[in-house]
């Protein structure tokens, strides 16, 4: 390859890594918006774990038990004698006061505490029970729901903010993010057991829901959002029945309850129904919800006190456990990671350190966007994936190298050394990315299908960095003979010696 | 040929890695029944105590001068937190959450509340602090489950690939490595008492995913020596020795890396943390992570190999002679 055109690809390639990498790590603000629009980083856009930006947090409290600053709050003044009113006033003072026990950090009325049927610390136990599983099923990277004081649930969840979003650089990001939680947090704590009606027909699934519904599923496609409805054979007949009935009737719509809470609508309906049908609604994150509610629901899973989580829901969003510049800390010690690889190689192999290191930087900026695109969430286990998928890149180049400088040390030409050194290493670094690629895939996707969260999340971005991995192994090669084209002394670009036969 | 005599040293491997299942083991045991688990679950499963201190910012501008006011109770009842996470409101005020492993005294944490409530009553009526007791269902099995599946799934997958396209035996060697490796892995993690949580499994993964490249590079050397006469006049111990000190530079590759960036993240993110504790679970998971591995896969793995070899080898010796009679 003649000189031009060495230094036109390596030009081209250059160019492209800075303008990637400007818009991978440079956030600011957008010239003539008066300081108003603000453009963020792919690196300060991507979901991160709570570790990195903390956590979601809400308590919710039983119908009939309340927190210490709702007691005060609701505690009517204290009457003095000789008051307007003083009687009527002392009266009601003494109601509220004797209606309420304090039980460590609530107050609960003391009915509820009396009632011998129903043992109100048991059904919170059994509540949270129900509330963890249907938690589980959203495939968060960490979430846990307790019984705090006995009469109490509390539900912590990711935030799933990026960075910006963490530091309110990116407020709507903030907002979806924060309308996503308390929505979930709301559906998924709906009480009651499932229903499905219209205006005047109703099918009686209140005992044997899960005879009519084999399951309701999250349906994506094309940005288009749903849920399915799975009916089994009696189901089928059910629902065929009620919109039969429904169309004779002029009747349209089709609800879903749970409980009195109305989660999912049916419309426009004008002939009767057979089989499974779909059920379009907004987004992703909604249809889950409903699916994840739906389905317990019809498994009579039903939470048996009411929580009263749509009237005024208080969440919590906490700090990062690892402090409020984790996020930055930990993309810096991936840096120091990234840098520290590639003076290792340019140490150790002078010019072709140099394509190692374009290589590293290729491979960071490729993860970064791959992430932020494919919408994963990042967690410091996520990072440990980053560093060992690089790992594999450096470890597969300085294997190849290793050979070439064998091959050298034989007295091979530069040219035949690398071609006799590459196809030594053929079948050992095809065998190990063949088998990183297959077992991250099939871990993604056992993960997948089973909301596996944290675990499908690192597997995924380990599928990304093999497979970006063994494209680089190649690329290498390929820069390798870009870059030292034009080197007179093809031993002093890479740090070898030849070592020449006797008989040469 | 080689200075390195592992092959020699099975029965030093056999016995060291014995001894540290039997003791992670015998140590999770003990703990199953005097400590609630074989394993420290961390926050994420197991139940804890908490203090929350809600104040208003007509008291407090910010949450660091509260915090010392707390961290000076709890030091003088003599409990120590875990966890502390912060909720702030530029307008409002904020929270403050304490979080208090399970079998700290709650006696020691009530007065620390009393002190602290006693100490706010003196600033205003609207600050205060609260003693909860958490109690947390293992959560998350499906974690557990799932991500156990997918890593026996993984191991099978590369004792299937490994006998298609190296031999059995050195199938059979990559399969004990993983299993060696991750047994050694759960044995420190017990030893250790490292709090458990999902992470567990992801670095289990790791320690599958390290121990599978080490495998590939060190059994490609074997397959690839195999060819060389000179090598092939070499008895099985010194064949497997060298094996390992031509490809002791890639095996250890990938768990230096990890190492190395468990070193890094510690460093790092212990300034951010301003405590070294938030940060321990992974640096301690990764560094046990990439112990395991160098020690199972460039040491253990070749010491057994060399005997498995030594099998094939006679069991094929032997099936020639009998075709021969």
């Amino acid at each position: 390859m003649g000189k031009i055109k060495s230094a036109i690809i390596t030009a081209i390639l250059l160019a492209a890594i800075v303008v990637l990498g400007f818009f991978v790590t440079v956030s600011y603000t957008v010239p003539k918006s008066n300081g108003v629009d603000r453009y963020n980083s792919f690196i300060s856009s991507i979901h991160l774990g709570a570790d990195l930006t903390g956590e979601a947090t809400a308590v919710i409290y039983p119908e009939g038990v309340i927190s210490v600053t709702d007691y005060k709050e609701g505690l009517p003044a204290k009457p003095e004698e000789g008051e307007d009113k003083y009687a009527d006033k002392l009266e009601k003072y003494n109601k509220y006061i004797n209606k309420y026990t304090q039980c460590g950090s609530v107050y609960v009325e003391k009915d509820l505490l009396e009632d011998e049927e129903k043992d109100l610390a048991e059904s919170v136990k059994k509540d949270a029970a129900v509330l963890s599983s249907r938690f589980d099923k959203k495939g968060y990277s960490s979430y846990s729901v307790s019984v705090q004081d006995d009469y109490t649930i509390r539900i912590a969840v990711p935030t799933n903010f990026s960075y910006s979003a963490y530091k309110n650089l990116n407020a709507s990001a903030r907002s979806t993010e924060t309308n996503k939680i308390s929505r979930t947090i709301q559906y998924l704590t709906t009480t009651g057991e499932l229903s499905v009606s219209s205006e005047k027909h109703n099918i009686p699934t209140k005992d044997n829901a899960a005879d009519y519904f084999k399951s309701f599923t999250k349906y994506s496609a094309a940005k288009n959002y749903a849920v399915k409805i799975n009916l089994t054979k009696e189901g089928k007949a059910g629902i065929y029945k009620l919109t039969s009935d429904m169309v004779a009737d002029s009747e349209t719509a089709l609800n879903f309850y749970v409980g009195d809470t109305q989660i999912l609508s049916l419309n426009n309906i004008s002939e009767a129904i057979k089989s499974s049908f779909y059920i379009q609604v907004n987004n992703e994150a909604l249809a889950e919800d409903y699916a994840i509610i739906l389905n317990s629901a019809a498994k009579g899973e039903t939470l048996s006190l009411n929580y009263g989580t749509s009237d005024d829901l208080t969440i919590n969003y906490a700090s990062a456990a690892l402090g409020d510049n984790a996020a930055i800390y930990l993309f810096v010690s991936l840096l120091v990671l990234a840098v520290g690889a590639i003076v290792y190689s340019i140490v150790r192999y002078r010019k072709l350190g140099l394509v190692n290191a374009i290589m590293i930087l290729i491979y960071s900026l490729a993860m970064m966007t791959a992430i932020l695109l494919i919408e994963i969430q990042l967690t410091v286990t996520g990072a440990f994936m980053i560093i060992l998928g690089l790992a594999l890149l450096c470890g597969s180049n300085f294997v190849a190298f290793e050979a070439i400088r064998g091959e050298t040390k034989r007295g091979k030409t530069m040219h035949a050394a690398i071609k006799s050194g590459y196809r030594s290493r053929l079948t050992a670094i095809l065998d190990l990315h063949v088998i990183m690629i297959i077992v991250s895939l099939m871990t993604t996707l056992i993960c997948m299908f089973t909301c596996a969260g944290e675990i499908f999340a690192c597997a995924f971005i380990f599928f990304i960095a093999s497979f970006s991995s063994y494209i680089l192994y190649w690329f290498t090669r390929f820069m390798w003979y870009v870059l030292s084209s034009p080197a007179k002394d093809k031993f002093a670009f890479c740090g070898f010696k030849r070592e020449v036969p006797l008989d040469d | 040929m080689t200075n390195l005599k592992i092959s020699a040293k099975m029965h030093i491997m056999i016995i060291v890695s014995s001894v540290i299942i039997a003791l992670g083991i015998a140590v999770g045991c003990i703990c199953h029944f005097v400590a609630g688990g074989y394993f420290n679950y961390s926050g994420e499963y197991k139940s804890y105590q908490s203090v929350t201190v809600s104040y208003v910012i007509l008291d407090f501008n910010g949450s660091k001068d509260l915090r010392e006011l707390c961290d000076g109770e709890f030091d003088e009842a003599g409990v120590k937190y875990y966890n502390c996470s912060e909720v702030e409101s530029t307008t409002a005020g904020g929270e403050i959450t304490f979080k208090f492993a399970k079998n700290a005294d709650t006696e020691k944490i009530q007065s620390a509340v009393t002190a602290i409530n006693e100490k706010l009553n003196q600033m205003s009526t609207l600050s205060s602090a609260a003693y909860h007791n958490v109690k947390t269902n293992l959560g998350g099995e499906n974690v557990i489950i799932y991500g156990s599946v997918a890593l026996a799934a993984s191991i099978v997958f590369q004792f299937i690939y490994f006998a298609i396209r190296y031999r059995l035996t050195r199938a059979l060697a990559a399969l004990l490595a993983d299993v060696h490796n991750l047994a050694i892995f759960i044995s420190l993690l017990a030893l250790c008492r490292i709090p458990l949580s999902s992470t567990v499994i992801v670095f289990a993964a790791i320690t599958v995913l390290t121990t599978m490249i080490g495998c590939c590079f060190l059994f490609d050397r074997a397959r690839k020596n195999a060819k060389d006469e000179q090598f092939a006049k070499l008895g099985n111990f010194e064949q497997v020795d060298t094996c390992v000190k031509e490809s002791f530079v890639s095996i250890c590759i990938a768990s230096v890396c990890i190492a190395a960036a468990a070193a890094v993240l510690f460093v790092l993110l212990s300034i951010s943390a301003l405590s070294v504790v938030q940060i321990a679970i992974p640096v301690l998971l990764g560094l046990v992570s990439a112990i395991s591995c160098v020690y199972g896969t460039a040491f253990f793995t070749p010491a057994v190999y060399s005997r498995f070899k030594r099998i094939g080898e006679k069991f094929k010796s032997e099936r020639k002679q009998t075709k021969k009679a």
